[in-house]
């Protein structure tokens, strides 16, 4: 060993001069505290620039003698004002303001960050703060943090009197001039020509108007982005400024009450006077907003743009309860932002001079509250709500189109700047007002827009255009659309990510050498008569499985999954990677793999006919499919055949074939009926969701003809198996860690969840739905026959899945060992183990399991429980976005498949509206709504509405809740968006 | 909300503006209460300590003859409710308090020529003042010096400091740096060890670390601590020869 006794103190200790800050800071508990802290000033911080070469060895090394290479080029580019090179210096606004410039990758090189900025960053905006750090990290853009509050030279003290936004200001004027001038030397010493110039970026004009002053070249947004090339494109990412908004303040009427300050708020909630929860407005009435609050079994309902209050869906509100006098029932009526407010200026928007609520809104919500008063007799108006503060917005990019009719000048050459309407793809987001030059261009393209501010005086969100994602309605634009939507990383892995992969690549074999350490720990499993089974075509297959008999007349079952976590190593940049993307998602002709190809469908795929490393599940099970005994172990296997269901079926019936790998497929079979049995009568849930299959022609992938998906006993063999080895190991690897086990739980619905449904049957069909358990809920759920319609058990299930909770991964040691239950499954505990090269979770749970079973240490991150909360909330965030994405590429699919026809199908009426009614359609998956407007040719059709008895007359016809009826289905492209929508009607 | 310890990889500073191995500015004065029998006051940043000694002295507690061959020393910390960023009152039972009481009895019993006092206590009373990180490490220094003016006889000083390690327990960060002597801010956010050596570096007298670090990262560490505690030798030394030549010239 060597010493541990080294001399550490540099030659030349550098001097520091010290100097202390003092500042106050509120707790979220509302305490105030006062907080001292210590400031080393020094000089030894380099300007970075590789101009100068007095700062090349100015930084002391750190431990392992590493010292970070000057940032800022040495010839960084020109611009018509700058011809001689510039560094950029933003103030925070610029960066609050600007971050998708600055991020855009043809834009905004050699910037000098000043630590003032970032910190002030940090506290207005995290996120962006996150994204700031992370352009300092990319080393194309030469981001360089300097720490201008730690150089002697570059220090301000905050003057008596002055505020903390003056001195900040006044910082960073000292930290340009100090820059200036230390590269004026550093250019003289090296007796080059050009200097650069440093450029202060400020919107602020008292700040521009100081640095004037004091001879510093500085900048406003807007005219600094008119210099590039390429200055329209850019300047639509930089948010409306400071500036604009200054002027348009003095005449703006102010149209939205104001927000409550942020402590009054938390106080009120702790109170209990206030509540606080999330946003979500209903899909049918862009006006409709619920908030589930702790306080109240049901949902708090905000009805109206006045109660919103500038919400948008998904942000964290604070609300006050309205006076009853003002409770409603939640609306019956389909209200959709389009039909309203189709013809509203985003230009002049104090000309419509309307207030928040156009007339034509209010009519329609006048309609509502006067059968709400109606209907209160009978009885169920609900407590309503306002929105008095935001505590979180929850604002992200957006993908939609520009509102034709919201461009003045359509002419493409036509460079005037103009504001549009952008419409979300997302009904529930507001339509946002966006300033562009570009208008011409971007019609009828999809669009990616971000949401910057939503001030009282406006009455719709203020953002800012990102890019163009291409022509609407082609594959690629819309593809590319629904991923960003969802969130889905898409970008091709880098390099850093593909040099984690085995130097062999494709050559990479099992070690034909047991000795190799590739077996260690590992048994040898290649004798047993091993087969997969998989939809067709599946390339990344995960698990495989075997049975055989033993003599004394119990089956040892064997579930082998592919050892992913010998590849994927714990924290290097493939599994940072896939711990981000949390899943692999799968749209109808892409998949977005979680992992790299190599390793998904080849390295680790449990291909047929070749070696590979697995993690095994092994148990000994007695005739009822009891387990006798269960062992896990690393393996090595060799898979005999890859079945497709169908062909997996075929084999198992055909009495000809007696070979042992057929009697092993009809072991596991008769095990999996009674393991599926043994469930069913534990209260497991069968759910169904509309599945649908579509058929593509190869070549050119175009949708041909839409399938329901079909179910063979084979599903449910594997997944029998499957449900079996998760909760298997979820029993394992909680034993071995109870505070940090990785796994997965679905909470039982509250009930008032199933009243409506429950309801409805009662008073439709006469049946009864029970949800006090799950198995309670499963045996009505038998019972909810209609013997003329078989589909009708079906509806029932689509409409009873949708009143469950979610599952949910967690971290065992955030929740009590009865709140581990999985309601759907009826398990008491389990996990995802199973598929590990589609989902992170199962990688996680493998690396617990081999740690559990001494193969080999577990890593510091799966022992931390904190780290393992935020690995959890992001993968279900992430499987929750891969099934959104996965069901909006089919429907864009369906669409595409039924483009051009006319079909008549069968359809059932699951909800009821005072205006129209929704109608689901087996055969395509798809639900449509059918307004009465349509049905008249746009006029409304005189109707009676019968909320009781859920049914709607109109005319001699008369619909009713899940009534069966014959639908037209017809795709159309919307006026004025050319968007396509699938649209169903009457027959 | 100012910028915490992840910024450090930015540009190789800390939170404060130190570079990985500097300490904070270190001050110490001996003889500051004329009562005691040995005195003094320490600061490491804003840690503040004062610290009186009492004794050798018979035990006071009545009751059972101590019969032992060596002098006891009894540690007694007070903290202030001030010393805090919260107000907040630290009972004399406090586990905490109680353990750190236990650690610098032990640590001194181990240098102080204890067999030259039998029947008899040395009694160490600690009030922190203001605390910014390395309460236990300051809490020993001052305990040196007060020691040293109370005239108690022992081989050598105990110096000590903190040391910890940039990235957090959780994160396997290869290129992190350990870092000298952390201040509180850090403390909350970062793995540490409190480090006591005599000798200079020689021996090691005290080495307390709660939180989790990986072992490859703990050499480093130590490493850093060892020579961080010959530093604060050094200036311990300064602040006697200071002190006496200060005594020297006023005879
Ligand atoms: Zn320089």
């Amino acid at each position: 060993m060597t010493s541990l006794k080294r001399s550490y103190a540099s030659s030349t200790t550098p001097s520091t001069t010290l100097s202390s800050k003092t500042y106050l800071r509120t707790l979220r508990s509302g305490k105030v505290q006062k907080v001292v802290r210590e400031l080393y000033l020094r000089q030894d911080i380099p300007c970075s620039s590789q101009l100068c070469s007095t700062c090349i060895d100015l930084a002391p090394a750190g431990f392992h003698g590493k010292q970070d290479p000057p940032v800022l080029s040495a010839t960084p580019a020109g611009t018509t004002q700058y011809p001689q090179g510039h560094y950029l210096v933003p103030d925070t606004n610029a960066f609050l303001t600007a971050m998708d410039l600055f991020e855009a990758e043809d834009a905004a090189r050699d910037v000098i960050v000043l630590q003032t900025v970032l910190e002030e960053v940090k506290n207005r905006s995290l996120p962006l703060y996150h994204r700031l750090i992370a352009l300092t990290k990319n080393e194309g853009k030469r981001f360089y943090v300097f720490f201008n509050d730690f150089r002697l030279e570059t220090y301000v003290t905050r003057e008596a009197g002055e505020s903390i936004n003056d001195r900040n200001d006044r910082a960073v004027r000292k930290a340009c001039s100090w820059y200036g001038s230390h590269l004026q030397d550093a250019v003289k010493a090296r007796q080059s020509a050009r200097c650069p110039a440093v450029v202060m970026l400020s919107d602020d004009r008292e700040n521009l108007r100081k640095a004037k002053e004091d001879g510093l070249i500085a900048s406003g947004l807007q005219d600094y982005v008119s210099g590039l090339p390429d200055a329209d494109r850019l300047l639509d990412m930089v948010a409306a400024s400071r500036d604009q908004r200054a002027t348009r303040d003095e005449k703006a009427k102010m149209v939205y009450p104001e927000y409550m300050s942020m402590s009054a708020m938390l106080t009120g909630v702790k109170a209990g006077s206030l509540h606080q929860g999330t946003f979500s407005v209903s899909p049918y009435n862009y006006l409709e907003g619920t908030v589930h609050v702790p306080a109240f079994d049901r949902p708090l309902i905000i009805q109206g743009r006045e109660n919103s209050n500038r919400a948008v869906s998904g942000d964290i509100v604070v609300l006050e309860v309205l006076p009853k006098d003002q409770w409603k029932a939640p609306s019956s009526k389909v209200i959709e932002e389009d039909d309203l407010t189709k013809n509203e200026n985003a230009e002049n928007e104090d000309e419509s001079a309307e207030g928040v609520v156009t007339e034509k809104e209010r009519r329609a919500l006048q309609e509502e509250v006067k059968r709400a008063h109606g209907k209160v007799a009978e009885g169920k108006p609900q407590p309503t709500a306002k929105v008095v503060g935001v505590i979180k917005r929850n604002w992200r990019q957006y993908v939609g189109h520009v509102d034709k009719d919201s461009v003045r000048s359509e002419a493409k050459q036509s460079r005037a700047q103009q504001t549009v309407f952008l419409i979300p793809m997302d009904k529930r987001i507001p339509k946002i007002k966006v300033r562009t030059r570009q208008a011409g261009d971007l019609l009828g393209k999809r669009v990616l827009v971000t949401i910057d501010s939503w001030d009282r005086d406006s009455r719709y969100p203020v953002g800012h255009f990102i890019r163009s994602l291409g022509e609407l309605e082609t594959k690629g634009a819309e593809t590319e659309a629904l991923l960003l939507e969802w969130d889905v990383q898409y970008r091709p892995f880098p390099k850093s990510v593909l040099d984690c992969l085995p130097a062999e690549g494709h050559d990479w074999k099992v070690p034909a050498d047991t000795a190799d350490p590739g077996w260690k720990g590992r048994r040898d499993l290649r004798d047993l008569l091993v087969c997969s089974i998989d939809p067709p075509g599946c390339v990344d297959i995960d698990d495989a499985l075997h049975a055989k008999l033993l003599p004394n007349g119990n089956f040892e079952v064997g579930v082998h999954i592919a050892d992913v976590s010998h590849f994927v190593k714990p924290n290097n940049a493939m599994d940072k990677e896939a711990s981000l993307r949390g899943t692999t998602v799968y749209l109808v002709d892409k998949r977005i793999d979680m992992l790299p190809m190599l390793l998904g469908t080849d390295l680790c795929s449990l291909k047929p006919y070749v070696e590979r490393y697995a993690f095994s599940v092994l148990w000994e099970l007695d005739q009822n499919a009891d387990i006798v005994n269960a062992t896990f172990t690393k393996s090595v296997i060799r898979s005999r055949e890859a079945f497709s269901y169908e062909r997996a079926q075929l084999r198992i019936d055909d009495q000809s074939q007696q070979d042992e790998l057929t009697q092993g497929m009809r072991h596991l079979m008769m095990l999996s009926k009674k393991l599926r049995a043994k469930r069913m009568a534990a209260g497991a849930l069968n759910l169904a969701s509309p599945e649908v299959r579509i058929e593509a022609e190869s070549e050119t992938s175009d949708p041909v003809d839409v399938k329901t998906k079909q179910l063979l006993d084979t599903n449910q063999l594997v997944e029998e198996f499957m449900l079996l080895a998760n909760i298997s190991v979820a029993g394992k690897n909680y034993s071995a860690f109870p505070q940090t086990a990785l796994l997965r739980r679905h909470a039982a619905p509250p009930k008032t969840n199933f009243e409506e449904l429950a309801n409805q049957l009662k008073v439709k069909k006469n049946l009864e739905l029970r949800s006090d358990s799950s198995k309670a809920l499963a045996d009505s759920l038998d019972t909810c026959t209609d013997p003329s319609d078989p589909f009708f058990n079906t509806l029932v299930r689509i409409l009873a899945t949708r009143c469950m909770m979610s599952a949910e991964y967690f971290c065992s040691g955030t929740q009590a060992y009865p709140e581990f239950r999985h309601y759907g499954l009826a398990s008491e505990i389990y996990t995802h183990f199973t598929s590990p090269i589609r989902r992170y979770a199962d990688l996680e749970a493998h690396r617990q399991l081999a740690a559990a079973i001494d193969y080999e240490p577990l890593d510091a991150s799966l022992q931390s429980k904190s780290k393992l909360e935020a690995v959890c909330k992001n993968i279900n965030v992430r499987h929750r976005n891969a099934q959104m994405a996965g069901r909006a590429s089919v429907e864009y699919y369906v669409g595409q498949a039924l483009k051009g026809r006319v079909l008549t199908e069968d359809g059932f009426v699951m909800r009821i509206f005072s205006n129209g009614f929704v109608v689901f359609v087996p055969r395509f998956g798809i639900e449509g709504l059918i307004r009465l407007r349509d049905l008249g040719g746009g006029k409304e059709v005189e109707s009676v509405f019968d909320a009781e008895e859920y049914s709607l007359s109109f005319g001699e016809r008369k619909v009713e809740l899940f009534e069966k009826l014959k639908v037209r289905i017809e795709d159309e492209a919307e006026e004025g968006t050319g968007k396509r929508k699938i649209k169903l009607s009457l027959v | 909300m100012p910028l915490d310890s992840s910024t450090y990889a930015l540009a190789h500073l800390r939170v404060d503006g130190r570079r990985w191995k500097e300490l904070r500015r270190i001050h110490g004065q001996m003889s500051t209460q004329a009562a005691a029998d040995g005195s003094s006051y320490f600061e490491m940043g804003n840690t503040k300590i004062i610290c009186t000694v009492l004794g050798p002295r018979q035990p006071t507690k009545s009751g059972g003859r101590d019969q032992s061959r060596e002098a006891i020393i009894e540690v007694e910390i007070g903290v202030a409710g001030f010393s805090g960023m919260d107000r907040k009152k630290r009972s004399r039972n406090d586990k905490r308090t109680q353990e750190m009481q236990y650690t610098i009895s032990s640590a001194f019993a181990s240098t102080v020529f204890t067999s030259q006092y039998p029947h008899s206590t040395i009694t160490i009373v600690l009030h922190v003042l203001s605390q910014d990180g390395a309460l236990l490490a300051a809490c020993i220094n001052a305990a040196t010096l007060a020691l040293i003016d109370a005239g108690v006889p022992m081989q050598d000083y105990i110096a000590a400091c903190t040391t910890g390690s940039t990235a957090s327990y959780a994160s396997n960060d290869e290129d992190a740096d350990p870092l000298l002597d952390l201040n509180g801010m850090e403390e909350l956010e970062l793995p540490f060890l409190t480090m006591g050596t005599s000798g200079g570096e020689d021996k090691v007298n005290v080495l307390v670390m709660e939180t989790r670090i990986q072992m490859p990262r703990l050499e480093a560490m130590v490493s850093v601590g060892l020579d961080g505690c010959k530093q604060v030798r050094n200036i311990l030394d300064g602040i006697v020869r200071e002190h006496g030549k200060k005594l020297l010239s006023s005879r």
